[in-house]
């Protein structure tokens, strides 16, 4: 049962189906040490992130830009189902606190298929400006970099 | 905007050169190592004049580069070039879908450990 209905004239949808099972991706999606690895897209780094895995906890992460400024974001969880969805917004902060600046609300769900998982990232947005604004980020920044990596891996494959 | 306008014209003609099926074949083969004009013309029943231009369309905007030796001339890949498309494919990516890309990657790295 899903209670968000994705928007497309709001919100960003995002599928994939990717080879690992769901256990991985899922550790992916809610710990520390795995999210510095992959959420900022290079050459941004995520210097630090906080998780504490239930409604109401921490969801903080900080992303640094090439030229070394901090970027940190705070935000709240909302909905853990393990192995299956993953809710967080920055429009609370820990402890369900109104946040100054809200932007977003993240759906991850995730869904086994064979051997691997599908997953669905959704970011919901107030309005069509927060979706482009979204869409826009980091866009010019590194993208370069990030793409030769992924082809230079995909080589390899 | 005039720097812009310069620059705009080799990606345009890496796109141009691009657009053909036969072109795009060639340069898969030689991605794999250099071959001679022979070597690159067997796979299509094409005359060879119609062959050498493709060939020829392809060495104008820098794609690939010839030597001759002897009767035998042998064509290599410039993945520089290839790198322009590649960069403008890149810039229109989302945020989202550049982090999922990185995800996916690091993904298949913890289960290989």
């Amino acid at each position: 049962m899903t209670l968000w209905k994705p928007d497309p004239k709001l919100d960003l949808v995002l599928e994939r189906v990717v080879d690992v099972p769901r256990e991985l991706v899922w550790a992916a999606w809610t710990t520390p040490e795995h999210i510095v690895h992959w959420f900022a897209p290079k050459p941004w780094t995520t210097t630090g992130c906080k998780i504490d895995l239930r409604p109401g906890g921490i969801f903080n992460f900080t992303m640094r830009s090439p030229e070394g400024k901090d970027f940190p974001n705070a935000g709240c969880v909302l909905e853990v189902v393990p192995q299956e969805r993953l809710v967080w917004t920055d429009a609370l902060l820990a402890g369900y606190r109104p946040s100054e600046k809200p932007f977003f609300t993240a759906v991850i769900a995730l869904e086994k298929q064979g051997k691997g998982t599908r997953y669905t990232a959704t970011a919901i947005h107030r309005d069509a400006a927060g979706r482009k604004q979204h869409e826009e980020m980091g866009f010019h920044e590194g993208w370069g970099q990030c793409l030769d990596q992924l082809v230079a891996y995909s080589r390899k494959m | 905007m005039i720097a812009l306008s310069e620059s705009a014209k080799p990606i345009d003609d890496v796109f141009r050169a691009l657009s053909d099926p036969t072109r795009r074949h060639v340069l898969e083969r030689l991605s794999k190592s250099p071959a001679s004009v022979s070597e690159l013309a067997e796979p299509f029943d094409m005359a060879l004049p119609s062959f050498v231009q493709h060939m020829g369309i392809l060495e104008n905007c820098g794609l690939v580069h010839s030597r001759k030796a002897g009767r035998v001339r042998t064509y290599q890949l410039v993945p520089k070039r290839l790198k322009l498309a590649e960069d403008w494919l890149g810039r229109q990516r989302t945020l989202w879908e550049r982090r999922l890309d990185q995800l996916d990657t690091y993904l298949i790295t913890l289960k290989e450990k």
